[in-house]
């Protein structure tokens, strides 16, 4: 069992999502960042697709009423407490990219994320005991359902683990030190990288794309766009260089995914997200691409973008 | 059902995204494109491509969600155009819909206004809105949520000024040429004109969703 003892502002559990209900408007949900959240699996020695916390915005602390492996992905401080005492992170000096540690019965965890990061997951062998519905433990925040009773995670709620997988060998005995699947040593504490001054991301041509001449996508792909703070698990929206489908270019409803770059009338752009709608009648300019998507997903408001045109 | 020529090029086939094609068959809302739509999605569930996840028709269009990791998504375009080129003889055997009737007590917050606004009486409304059948065009907005057209004309309205925050699960309601049950409390700019018991979407059922694209519909006043 997992006692939250201090809730950190935006928390959900979250897997893979929903791989079918796109036909009648459910959407895929899962992860923000579908890499980072693997990897938190693979650092927790989890199969792929255990349920485990997205966490966002701040600090808080967890208390383990049994021993566990956890796997944190995402740069944070991270500070286990063997005798359950809250160790606060020291800031920008504590941070590293991943952490794989083994918290005894009775230790508290707590994790610092770096402000300039979005999402960090944290798994834990076993993975989190939440109830399966239509086949995922998903959060859908928006529907009030799924993962810990469709809901953040508030201080005091007690998270129950599964027993999905886990080879539960050579864990090195020491407390703060690797779990299989972690690298060989332990993470450096370091200060995070700078981040570069936008980040590129990659895109598809969009089922709408022939409806955008070719000074719009010039400056659509000249950008650069920033993350506005209007920006949710649904979608993230962006500010920049207004770009306009031709006169007319009215359209019915009609299949949207999460990474579809969808334009509506003012001009600037929504990127959907894993919990945005399945369908949408704005057109969409560009898909970005899977991989890319995962690092959009971590861009905090004010985070500058450019698109890369597609090949060909 | 049909009677309506086939289109006489090949429909469009756009990606959306790299586990996506949506075949584009017409670009408005209109019974005949969407019975279109409706063959084609049908043809494309029975040939049961592989690697195909999960269809999603809509107004217009189809869209074939596939895993890439199991097929190429040129190898699933390939299959989506053979199909989609095949002679349509779906007039030969229309595909048999499900009729399914929703009961409704018509006491929304909005029926007097919409009684105003339109011109008619209450009754006439409500005679209006349970008097046809409809089709289910599309799900989505949100899980579970029906567009359901067409609407009687003398009922079209457009949406609200000032959007609601929060109406209500099990919540019918109208607004331009089509009308829908809200299926979760939800925020919605459409007119209230009642509210019925079904449970619309239930994600702990199997199917979840009460209601299917290709669906037909029907209202039943509940005193």
């Amino acid at each position: 069992m997992i006692e939250v003892l201090t809730a950190p502002p935006f928390a959900t559990i979250q897997d893979a999502g929903w791989r079918t209900g796109r036909a009648w408007g459910l959407p895929v949900s899962g992860a923000m960042d579908r890499a980072s959240y693997a990897r938190a699996n693979a650092l927790a020695d989890n199969p792929r697709g255990a349920a485990a916390i997205e966490w966002a915005l701040g600090a808080g602390t967890l208390r383990f009423t049994e021993a566990a492996v956890v796997g944190v992905r995402g740069w944070a401080d991270v500070r286990v407490d063997a005798a359950g005492q809250s160790t606060p992170g020291t800031g920008d000096a504590g941070f590293a990219p991943e952490h794989a540690l083994r918290v005894p019965t009775g230790g508290v965890l707590t994790i610092t994320p770096d402000p300039r990061w979005r999402f960090i997951y944290v798994a834990v062998q076993g993975g989190i005991d939440v109830p399966l519905l239509m086949r995922s433990r998903s959060t859908y925040l928006p529907g009030g359902f799924g993962g810990f009773e469709g809901r953040r995670l508030r201080t005091g709620d007690r998270l129950a683990l599964g027993n999905s997988g886990g080879s539960g060998t050579a864990v090195r005995g020491d407390g703060t030190t690797e779990a299989p699947g972690a690298s060989p040593s332990a993470p450096a504490r370091t200060p995070a990288p700078a981040l570069a001054d936008h980040l590129e991301v990659r895109v598809t041509r969009g089922p709408q794309w022939e409806r955008f001449d070719a000074a719009a996508r010039a400056a659509f792909f000249a950008g650069p766009y920033t993350v506005t703070p209007a920006s949710d698990r649904m979608g993230y929206r962006l500010a920049g260089p207004v770009v306009l489908p031709r006169e007319g270019s009215t359209l019915p409803s009609e299949a949207a995914c999460p990474g579809a770059i969808q334009i509506p009338d003012g001009g600037q752009p929504i990127v959907l997200m894993p919990d945005g709608p399945t369908v949408g009648g704005y057109p969409k300019l560009a898909v970005v691409v899977r991989a890319d998507l995962d690092r959009l997903a971590q861009c905090v408001p004010g985070a500058a973008v450019r698109f890369l045109p597609p090949a060909g | 059902m049909t009677g309506a020529a086939p289109p006489a090029s090949p429909p469009a086939i756009v990606p959306l995204g790299e586990e996506g094609w949506t075949v584009v068959l017409g670009d408005r809302v209109d019974p005949e494109v969407h019975c279109r739509v409706a063959g084609l999605a049908e043809r494309l569930a029975a040939a049961a491509l592989p690697g195909v996840v999960e269809l999603v028709p809509a107004y217009a269009a189809v869209t074939v969600f596939f895993d890439a990791e199991q097929v190429s998504a040129e190898a699933v375009r390939r299959a989506i155009a053979r199909i989609a080129a095949a002679p349509n003889n779906e007039a030969a055997a229309p595909a048999p819909s499900r009729l399914v009737s929703i009961p409704v007590r018509y006491d929304g917050p909005d029926l007097a206004d919409v009684a105003s606004r339109t011109g008619l009486p209450a009754d006439e409304v409500i005679c209006r809105h349970a008097g046809r059948e409809y089709e289910v065009y599309l799900l989505g907005f949100a899980p579970g949520f029906a567009y359901l057209g067409d609407l009687d004309p003398a009922l079209v309205l457009p949406r609200r000024s000032s959007p609601r925050t929060r109406v209500p699960a099990g919540s019918v309601a109208i607004a331009g040429a089509q009308t829908a049950v809200y299926p979760l409390a939800t925020p919605g700019g459409w007119h209230l004109i009642g509210s019925t018991p079904l449970v619309m979407f239930d994600p702990s059922r199997d199917p979840a969703a009460l209601l299917r694209a290709g669906d037909r519909v029907r209202f039943v006043p509940e005193r």
